[in-house]
């Protein structure tokens, strides 16, 4: 299917090849726990949570 | 665009998703999602792409119009911005792998607009922003435990 006579000739507005992004699913996956995996990322962004310096 | 002012535009993002051949489940639920996304004024879409990349790599963009039935996307399409140029499919059709269909969405942050105006009015540039990957935060906390765990 061809694309609208609007986009051809423009300047895009991507400006350079994007690379691939690490496939979220595959972080959460892995490891005996998926669920337990989840729970711990939620408990990192819960507000009280305080960097160790 | 015109009917905006520049000075209250939110954020505009872009995603590229990509579905794997034989791992494709299209039911509907997207599209009802992004238009309740729409419907509630948490992003406002500027612009849809449908990229088929094959097997030996050849790259073929659809507009979202010529994707079949468009069921609840419908009114969404009227509305596009068409912002992506030609040039552009190819450099977001990069990422795919041979095989894949993607669905590319541009999208003004309409949530974010109000905080952006006035960080602007106050004289605030942005000059870095980002995502943090699960991957990085998952990495973060088991550094901690460990931290914890060995005392190290």
């Amino acid at each position: 299917m061809p694309l609208r006579p609007a986009r051809i000739g423009r300047v895009g507005v991507v400006g350079a090849p994007v690379a691939k992004a690490a496939v979220v699913t595959a972080a959460v996956t892995p490891g005996p726990s998926p669920v337990a995996k989840a729970a711990v990322v939620g408990a990192a962004v819960t507000p009280g949570r305080r960097r160790r310096i | 665009m015109s009917e905006y002012d520049l000075s209250e535009l939110g954020p505009v993002d872009y995603l590229v998703v990509e579905f794997p051949e034989g791992q494709q489940n299209f039911t509907g639920e997207i599209a009802e999602e992004l238009v309740r996304l729409a419907e509630a004024g948490t992003i406002r879409v500027i612009d849809i792409l449908i990229l088929v990349k094959d097997a030996d790599g050849n790259v073929d963009a659809m507009e979202l119009s010529d994707a079949g039935d468009l069921g609840a996307l419908v009114q969404l399409e009227t509305e596009l911005a068409e912002l992506l140029a030609a040039d552009d499919v190819e450099h977001l059709a990069y990422a795919m792998n041979p095989g894949s269909v993607a669905g590319v969405l541009v999208y003004e942050n309409l949530w974010a607009a109000p905080f952006a105006s006035a960080t602007r009015r106050a004289g605030g540039q942005l000059i870095a922003n980002g995502r943090i990957p699960i991957q990085a935060i998952i990495a973060s906390i088991e550094a901690d435990d460990e931290l914890e765990t060995t005392g190290a």
